[in-house]
């Protein structure tokens, strides 16, 4: 048996076990260090006086992984992105964040529902996971929307699918495990999120607006605040601006001139205003324990899975399993547009099932080349390229994509995390209920991912300045 | 997700030793909690630094890389003790009593097949760094301080035999489960469908707005 | 007999002998012995000699900056200012120091034999913003350069920010480094060059030694026609390498100049002093260290003067 075959009879076993219910984390590195045996043994023919040391080079092979990956400066921005939205929360940005949406924007047709999908996406500026800004926004924007008369299920799906944008609009955890994976620029990435993210709040808003004003009975309009009542509701969400201008220009300097330092270093000045914030009103050192338990938490888990996988991955190297997919895809007949539509919806419904970073993690190593091989390579020029764009560009396209994808997952069943989350929060709520509300955000999903595959520019306009 | 499952306690003896290696294990992820702190107070101190006084913080890079195993691996055993690594449970969320019990010990049984293996690679990339003969004990070290890397590496294997205790605690709730086909077993997370376990990770934020 | 070969970045002239040696081997021995040529699927480039130890894969590239604890006793070929002017004399002295007994040993600890050197030019600097053209100006950057180079910025108050060549762009580009040295090649290869405005053409600071080398038992266990292919293939390799490095140190300037990027010339008072600080002390304090630990660290020393001087006498 080639290594190649290998290759696919291990990622087969590992998909069962992921089924199966084993934890991701460990189902991949189980499988990994398994394939890695299997491989070593097989280069001695399968003697039996050699697995003894088969096995021994794999374990150690393996046992490489978890701390030669995690230490990384680039990865270092994980832990910096969680902290921060669990500081934001204790700081009460998540509350004065939703009282400036309402006032300002809640006048509009389905006012409360567009002024949520704001207010999330200013969260999502200091929030770096998705399913935790579900969580926060179920408890404010929901109850606010149930008061003047919205239907439960859609308020819920207005959080839910909301909560999303958190993962497109920097900081982003999913966009730096994506650069990380295929070693691209983090900064560049986390750029080309910004306008991908606001277009989807904006698709989402004219959904809102829409169905406001085809149904009946949709939640009214909010109206009546003065003008000075808007202005009071600014200062106490002003934190947020200054995060999000810091971390921008940490990436990049709009004026021109160097940026000011690393995404590492505007997150971490960004959490550290947030934590002066959060210390002024109030927090005390038993809440500051549980934030710092929860970002330890949430970025151990994240971790375990992205050692997990690379132990999956450096198996998948020793097999050259990657290579190997690349060659098939660019030597399938069809258009390489067709390929990348193909492989979307593939990853639509392996999505159904999986969670967002792991199906990605799980993916990439495999599903990326092929991309970059697609388009013609991983230099190659935009003029010889086969989606018009040079390949860092493709790269940069092919990520806000995936990611896209990936959080589109997040909503739909019958694994929609923040779904989950939302229906946990309140007890009035079952997951079907979410998963009702929720639907007809999957038209704007669709509709967004489409016009991001039609005009890549919409993602690329902001990296390419930088 | 990460998140809170219900771990029961009684009084049986898997009880004590579950909530006692509970205290090592919350405190580790603490250690954890702390790190990714004190990488942010790094950061203030090397952008004060370049920015202010044209003194950058020599190594910083080096001091992130060796932190980040702490932060990233430190306190996986309290994860695993909560059922907060992420999971498919399609299949499991559909079982209930004996076969339950009988297919978490298997996959619990195989995640300790797994980590006794990790715990011997990863002490052998500790072992390769390390030699007491040398000047701080360092045969490997961080390209721009040198700082020795066997902390750093030593944290993995440390990390992963507080998991395998774990493991070992866990294998025997389910095994007591399914010998005595309990149905409210103590010392292991309970299953609970994705949606019970989403509602005890947003009971965490309840309260606090 | 099929070899693993671990490399990391992506084909360049830095790696262009070893893909000679593997073509050279497979048909020395019409096809028995073939090597399979792996950037970065096997191994993270600085756990290279790792993998070689645990025998994973049976040849690999490093370079000896990245860990000098694992290989003290060739980071003597990575002193600055140790005035090697061509990769021919590169190559002289960087084979002379991996015949030396201490390095063998010190190799054997890790389950290795050197097999070839992968010479490179003198490291110069690429930068963004205003040339840095005065040693004044070296004071608070951050530079990206490993073993003793780092170690001569550092005397002149550069703060040494090292990450590996695979992350050098990034970090250049987000500015976790103002200045990057690397030799002409990386800075193609890695894409420094695409993000840099200046590049310093006389600075010269000295170089990074990159051997490649071989698991022993893997080397050991070779048929005497493998192993006499691959003896004899390494001077081949070596001539193949310099002739397509010429060709590329030949076209910088071009490169240069379509890149739109400036060619500093630093003062030769400069460049004076630069040495006076930052050469023979840290090549005393670089013998008195490894000597402190149990190194014959004169005599390895006095290989790479000696062997320098006679490989002048030869042209
Ligand atoms: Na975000
Ligand atoms: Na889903």
């Amino acid at each position: 048996m080639d290594n190649i075959e290998i290759g696919l009879w291990v990622t087969g076993g590992l998909l069962v076990l992921v089924v199966l219910g084993m934890r991701v984390a460990f189902a991949a590195a189980f499988a990994g260090l398994f394939g890695l045996i299997w491989i070593f043994w097989a280069r001695k023919g399968y003697d039996p006086s050699e697995f003894g040391w088969a096995l021994e080079v794999a374990v150690k092979t393996a046992g490489q992984v978890p701390h030669g990956k995690v230490a990384s400066q680039a990865l270092s921005l994980i832990p910096t992105f969680i902290l921060i939205g669990y500081l934001a929360y204790y700081a009460g940005l998540t509350r004065a964040l939703f009282e400036a949406a309402k006032r300002w924007i809640a006048w509009v047709p389905g006012g409360l529902a567009v002024s949520t999908v704001f207010a999330t996406a200013g969260f999502a500026a200091v929030s770096g996971a998705s399913v935790a800004t579900a969580a926060v926004f179920a408890r404010i924007a929901i109850p606010e929307m149930l008061k003047v008369g919205y239907d439960k299920r859609f308020a819920a799906g207005v959080v839910a699918a909301a909560g999303t944008l958190a993962s497109l609009i920097p900081p982003s955890a999913i966009l730096v495990i994506y650069a990380i994976i295929v070693e691209q620029d983090v900064g560049k990435l986390l750029l080309a999120g910004f306008i991908p993210g606001l277009f989807s709040a904006f698709v989402y808003m004219m959904l809102i607006i829409g169905l406001a004003l085809v149904l009946p009975n949709f939640g009214p309009p909010v109206r009546g605040f003065t003008w000075k009542e808007r202005f009071v509701s600014l200062p106490p969400a002003l934190p947020i601006v200054a995060v999000v201008v810091i971390i921008i220009f940490f990436v990049y300097n709009p004026f021109g001139g160097d940026a000011w330092g690393t995404p590492t270093e505007g997150g971490a000045i960004g959490a550290f205003i947030v934590f002066c914030m959060a210390v002024w009103r109030g927090m005390r050192f038993a809440e500051l324990k549980d934030a710092l338990i929860e970002t330890a938490k949430l970025s151990i888990m994240i971790f375990s899975i992205i050692w997990g996988v690379l132990i999956y991955v450096r198996f998948l190297g020793f097999a050259d399993l990657p290579s190997a997919f690349a060659d098939w895809i660019t030597s399938l007949h069809y258009s390489p547009m067709l390929i990348l539509v193909c492989i979307l919806l593939a990853y639509a419904v392996l999505g159904m099932f999986m969670d967002a970073i792991g199906m990605l993690l799980l993916t990439l190593p495999v599903v990326y080349p092929a991309v970059m091989a697609l388009n013609g390579g991983a230099m190659v020029a935009a003029e010889d390229s086969a989606f018009g764009m040079s390949g860092p560009m493709c790269a940069i396209w092919f990520g806000i994509l995936v990611v896209k994808m990936a959080e589109f997952c997040l909503i739909t069943p019958p694994i929609g995390l923040n779904c989950f989350v939302v229906a946990g929060v309140r007890d009035d709520l079952s997951v079907q209920d979410v998963f009702r509300g929720v639907t007809p955000f999957f038209i704007a999903d669709g509709v967004t991912i489409a016009l991001l595959v039609a005009f890549p520019a919409i993602v690329l306009w902001l990296p390419s300045m930088a | 997700m990460a998140g809170g499952a219900s771990v029961l306690s009684d009084d049986s003896l898997l009880s004590r030793l579950d909530l006692g290696l509970q205290h090592v294990e919350r405190a580790m992820a603490l250690v954890s909690g702390i790190g990714a702190f004190l990488l942010m107070c790094l950061a203030v101190v090397s952008v004060t630094g370049r920015n202010g006084f044209n003194e950058p913080l020599p190594g910083y890079v080096d001091w992130i890389e060796t932190a980040m195993p702490l932060i990233a691996i430190f306190g996986i055993a309290y994860v695993q003790r909560l059922g907060g690594h992420i999971r498919m449970d399609i299949v499991v969320g559909a079982l209930k009593g004996r076969p339950l019990w009988l297919a978490e010990f298997i996959t619990t049984f195989a995640v300790l097949v797994l980590m006794v293996l990790l715990v011997w690679g990863s002490w052998a990339h500790f072992d390769r760094s390390f030699d007491m003969t040398r000047p701080m004990w360092s045969r490997d070290s961080t390209i721009d301080l040198g700082l020795p890397l066997w902390p750093a590496k030593l944290v993995v294997p440390v990390a992963f035999s507080v998991l395998c205790l774990r493991l070992v605690l866990q294998l025997w709730g389910y095994g007591r489960a399914f010998v005595l086909g309990l149905s409210e077993p103590v010392a292991v997370p309970l299953v609970m469908s994705a949606a019970e376990l989403a509602a005890a990770e947003a009971n965490q934020v309840k309260g606090h707005d | 007999t099929e070899w693993n070969v671990s490399v990391w970045g992506s084909r360049r002239a830095f790696t262009e002998h070893i893909h000679k040696l593997a073509d050279l081997v497979a048909e020395k021995t019409g096809g028995e012995f073939t090597m399979n040529i792996s950037y970065g699927g096997l191994s993270k480039n600085t756990e290279n000699l790792d993998g070689i130890s645990i025998g994973a894969f049976e040849m690999a590239q490093f370079c000896a900056g990245y860990h000098p604890d694992k290989n003290r006793a060739i980071t003597v070929l990575e002193l600055p200012f140790l005035g090697v002017n061509t990769l021919e004399e590169e190559v002289a002295v960087s084979h002379a120091v991996y015949d030396h007994p201490a390095v063998a040993e010190e190799m054997a600890q890790w389950n290795a034999k050197m097999l070839m050197t992968s010479p490179m030019p003198q490291y110069n600097l690429v930068g963004t913003g205003e040339p840095r053209d005065e040693l004044a100006e070296f004071d608070g950057m951050r530079v990206r350069a490993t073993g003793g180079l780092g170690e001569a910025f550092r005397a002149v108050g550069g703060v040494p920010t090292s990450v590996t060549s695979s992350e050098a762009y990034q970090a250049m580009e987000s500015g976790v480094v103002d200045t990057v040295a690397f030799a002409q090649h990386a800075h193609l290869s890695f894409g420094t060059i695409n993000t840099a405005t200046w590049w310093t053409a006389n600075l010269n600071p000295g170089t990074v030694n990159c051997p490649v080398v071989v698991n022993i038992d893997a080397y050991e266990s070779l048929t005497d026609a493998e192993r006499e292919a691959l003896d004899s293939s390494i001077d081949e390799a070596i001539a193949f390498y310099l002739e397509n490095y010429g060709e590329l140190l030949k076209q910088w300037d071009t490169v240069l100049a379509e890149k739109n990027v400036q060619k500093v010339m630093i003062a030769d008072e400069e460049l004076a002093r630069f040495q006076d600080i930052a050469g023979k002390p840290i090549h005393d304090e670089w013998i008195t260290s490894m000597s402190a630990q149990g190194l014959p660290a004169q005599e390895l020393y006095e290989l790479v003067v000696g062997t320098l001087k006679t490989a002048r006498a030869s042209n």
